[in-house]
């Protein structure tokens, strides 16, 4: 083998081993030490204070309920919701693109305090409104309960476990079903026998990334969770780094170890349910056209559901944060209410210097971070794609190792890790953190373009006369461009509204916009943080138009329409399949 | 241009294993001729052809074009592929994605600095030449299998060089498209003074568009020749069986008469081509199913006639393909719809010695 590539590959594992390995080293060592600042005695007193903790039970039962909940349920709902796109004539298809692509756009958090603002049982708007017209004495809901966690981290799953499924259900071989039919089984027999058997790996791979997923999520148990006294295991992980007068990094980080394998072992099991899933592939041939079923009387109501899911997911939050930012205090929208409306909330953000602050890190984060995340997922991805030995075998399963990292606890794990350096309490370290449990995002787009840039492509333009220089700059640049921007475009929306690794990394000074939105929601400041919200969804939505028009620059000869829009939508599907 | 290679090997280590893809190949391409490298897959054609355009360097060896040595592992010279001047079509084409039917013929003269007006005079030509005028400015991966395969031409025609490769250029395409395409190219390739260098493992295609054939195996080249030589008269067993559909029998030299050679075998005693083996050696009696001659009815007579039995008859359009029991051999022979045929019937054929041909068994 040429022997710059065996170095590249091997500088590259070292740099991606110091990514992702060094927090769980850290986390690990961390796990034994007396605390953050009496690192290196080796003592397993904080495993046995973390696991006789009495109150362990009750949070580690609230989060199987939480984490199996919420999985289940999104899985159900995306099967529901596969089907009928694929195999029912439901009117409007292009809803379900929608539906699978647009929620992702809006960040956890703030979709958590949406329902927050709508169903909390003090002056949530929907509960207020129920109470007046029905002469209630009660708010009929209450989301600050385990039920309104799995209802909401269940939508905020669905687009993801939705593009696993429906997929798989696309290339689906109808001849199976029907064959059934032919030998006598019924239809309610065929799709326990036939269809959900055969669709099985896809289920059980959407299922799996479900529970990663809500086993790391932090936004929903911290809004709607902590109110209620609802404690899953992130919660209480930020409770013993962030909260009260002691804290305990070195308890956080046993109770984090178990959470750390927990997730790894999930995620493993999830490639080897992909890889599986493949093989179930049913149909290659061409002329394939899915026998679809009349819904007949079904098909209004049905469709009535789906418009109304898509109406919760993507137009509601919006609506509520900016109606939220305009009014005085919360209150039921009235003429009252309209009247009242004002900008106060807008300028008090924009006169707070701390969110300003946040507004200028996370800006920057996004673009630089995004810049030198994208660049490393370049070499990364050629490395894992073109080169083919077995350090670059070793490099992807690194790589993609950050995919199971709960964001809070790879946190702890860096917090170790910086302590020791001058990078501690800095945006670097947020920086750092970043790109390391974010690499995935970028080398997962990245390499789908290597493989799209077959090795006849480039071996074509060194016959044609082109010397290696030209053919990088003629054909692989150009042809690489919207894998890039897809990187790009990802790496920077995450960067944007990330909230579990900055809530354990982020200090007086290193401010983002998720921790601040965070705080005012801590505080009860609603209008102030509906409208930093807004700002965050319009910042990153900006960075989204900007590298799509950037990237359309590059490219010649070809339909606008199309490959302006591609590259974002590609986006949003790999950020699906990773997140 | 000719091109000639001399002591070429090629060594792929592969899951541990080693893989001779090229073992000590001597070859000659003659200048201006359509050359096929034609062999099962594995047995490194397209190995050879990339050696020939550069994309990959062989462990030992010498490779010539027209006189200039562009790889000598002795003389320590490597041109690389950018600076041989070829032209090649791609299996997959590889039609650049991101550029329109003009930009991916113009390339090549781009890439030669030449100025914007003849470049696209050129381009003009070439295009009518390979009939796509009018196609410039189509996305290119908007064309079908057919019209792609010819802006790969155009573009491997179009800065003229003097060497043309192509690796198997058709089997991306239908049967009829490629049959179709496959007379095209040999009309667009009869028109142009052209050394064409042409890898496939379709014996048809080889036939149909070759002056000469290299037949290959396992990292050798087995036999060179013109496609009717490597029909009737190949010297190996492995090209008589590979170029066609061929009933192989043992046999025993017995004599060298008036010209043929005698043979025993289960048919009985034969007049063949002649060959020079010694009287007493094992021989392979070769002998293609159409010119198995059936009449009915069982017939005596001396020379190559052969009596036999319908073992089966198989309906395939143009004709029936009938096995025929003669002795213990069990001979294919394709004969017209019209003649009458019955199962179990007997039946009765004369071989042309020319036809009856003799390899190293």
């Amino acid at each position: 083998m040429n022997p710059s590539r065996t170095k590249l590959t091997y500088s590259l594992l070292l740099i991606v081993g110091f990514l992702t390995v060094s927090p769980v080293v850290m986390l690990a060592l961390g796990s034994f030490s007396e605390g953050l600042t009496a690192f290196g005695t080796f003592t397993v007193d904080k495993y046995v204070e973390a696991y006789t903790d009495p109150g362990l039970l009750e949070v580690m039962l609230n989060t199987i309920v939480f984490v199996l909940g919420s999985s289940i349920l999104s899985t159900v709902l995306a099967l529901f919701l596969a089907y009928l796109n694929t195999r029912t004539n439901i009117p409007f298809k292009g809803l379900f693109r929608v539906l699978s692509i647009v929620p992702m756009m809006i960040p956890h958090l703030l979709f958590s305090v949406t329902w927050a603002l709508l169903l909390n049982p003090s002056n949530g708007m929907i509960n207020v409104v129920a109470q007046n017209a029905f002469a209630l004495e009660n708010a009929p809901f209450n989301i600050y309960s385990l039920h309104g966690m799995i209802l909401v981290e269940a939508l905020l799953d669905l687009p993801v476990a939705y593009l696993i499924i429906a997929p798989a259900m696309a290339s689906f071989d109808v001849a199976l079903e029907e064959s059934s039919r032919v030998f006598g089984a019924g239809t309610w027999r065929t799709l326990v026998r036939i269809t959900l058997p055969v669709l099985r790996p896809a289920i059980l791979a959407a299922l799996i990334l479900g529970i990663v997923r809500s086993l790391a999520s932090f936004a929903v148990p911290q809004v709607l969770g902590m109110p209620g006294r609802v404690r899953v295991l992130a919660t209480h992980l930020y409770e013993m780094i962030a909260l009260g007068f002691a804290t305990d990094y070195g308890k956080a980080a046993a109770v984090g170890m178990s959470v750390l394998a927990t997730s790894v072992t999930l995620i493993v099991i999830y490639r080897a349910l992909t890889a599986e899933s493949e093989k179930y592939v049913t149909i290659s041939g061409r002329g394939y056209r899915p026998t679809v079923i009349e819904l007949k009387g079904a098909r209004i109501p049905l469709f009535t559901v789906v418009a109304l899911l898509s109406f919760v997911m993507v137009v509601l939050p919006v609506a509520v944060l900016l109606y939220t930012s305009f009014v005085p205090y919360t209150m039921v929208p009235s003429a009252r209410a309209f009247s009242a409306m004002s900008f106060k909330h807008w300028i008090d953000v924009l006169q707070d210097p701390i969110s300003l602050l946040a507004l200028k890190n996370s800006l920057f984060l996004a673009v630089v971070g995004a810049t030198l995340g994208v660049i490393l997922s370049i070499f990364v991805a050629y490395a894992i794609v073109k080169v083919k030995s077995r350090a670059s075998g070793i490099l992807e399963s690194l790589s993609y190792l950050s995919f199971s990292f709960p964001g809070i606890v790879i946190g702890i794990g860096f917090m170790w890790f910086f302590v020791y350096t001058p990078l501690y309490a800095t945006i670097w370290a947020l920086l750092i953190g970043y790109i390391a449990t974010y690499l995935p995002y970028g080398i997962r787009p990245l390499a789908s373009a290597f493989v799209q840039v077959h090795a006849h492509l480039e071996e074509s333009s060194l016959v044609c006369g082109a010397s290696p220089l030209t053919t990088m700059r003629r054909i692989i640049v150009p042809l690489l461009i919207p894998g890039i921007v897809s990187a790009w475009i990802l790496m920077a929306s995450m960067f944007v509204r990330e909230l579990t690794l900055s809530v354990v990394l982020s200090r007086p000074g290193s401010e983002v916009l998720a921790v601040q939105i965070l705080r005012f929601a801590d505080d009860g400041l609603w209008g102030r943080l509906s409208a930093l919200g807004i700002i965050m969804i319009f910042v990153s939505t900006m960075l989204v138009l900007l590298a799509t028009f950037v990237g359309s620059r590059f490219r010649i000869g070809d339909d606008p329409g199309t490959q302006v829009a591609a590259p974002a939508v590609a986006a949003a599907k790999g950020a699906a399949q990773l997140a | 241009m000719e091109i000639r290679i001399q002591g070429v090997s090629k060594r792929y280590r592969s899951e541990g294993k080693t893989i001779i893809a090229l073992d000590d190949v001597n070859l000659t391409i003659p200048a201006n001729r359509i050359f096929t490298l034609l062999g099962p897959s594995g047995c490194g054609k397209t190995t050879l052809l990339r050696c020939i355009v550069g994309l990959e360097a062989p462990d030992t060896g010498e490779i010539r074009i027209g006189g200039q040595i562009v790889w000598s592992k002795e003389k320590n010279i490597s041109v690389p592929p950018e600076k041989r001047g070829l032209g090649m079509v791609f299996q997959t084409y590889a039609i650049w994605p991101h550029m329109n039917v003009f930009d991916n013929v113009a390339y090549p003269l781009q890439i030669r600095n030449l100025p914007r007006d003849e470049i696209r005079q050129k381009v003009e030509k070439t295009l009518h030449f390979v009939k796509l005028e009018g196609f410039e400015n189509r996305p290119a991966t908007k064309l079908s299998g057919g019209q792609q395969q010819r802006v790969a031409l155009a573009r491997a025609l179009i800065a003229e060089p003097k060497v043309i490769l192509f690796d198997e250029p058709l089997s991306n395409l239908d049967a009829k498209l490629r049959e179709e395409t496959r007379k095209e190219l040999k009309t667009f390739l009869g028109k142009l003074q052209i050394t064409a260098v042409y890898v496939t493992h379709d014996r048809v295609e080889a036939l149909a568009l070759s002056d000469s054939i290299a037949v290959m195996r396992a990292g050798k080249i087995v036999e060179t020749g013109t496609p009717q030589k490597i029909y009737f008269n190949a010297d190996h067993q492995f090209v008589a069986d590979f170029i066609g559909r061929a009933n192989l029998v043992k046999a025993i030299v017995v004599a060298q008469e008036n010209g043929h050679t005698m043979v025993d075998s289960g048919l009985g005693r034969l007049a063949c081509q002649h060959r020079d083996f010694p009287v007493g050696a094992d021989v392979t009696l070769c002998l293609r199913p159409e010119f198995i001659k059936i009449v009915r009815g069982e017939a005596a007579g001396a020379g190559n006639v052969v009596n036999g039995r319908v073992e089966s008859l198989v309906f395939v359009g143009e004709a029936y393909e009938a096995e025929i029991r003669a002795g213990n051999e069990l001979l294919l022979a394709k004969t017209h719809p019209d003649v009458p045929l019955k199962e179990g019937e007997p039946v009765s054929f004369s071989l042309d010695p020319e036809h009856c041909l003799l390899v190293a068994a």
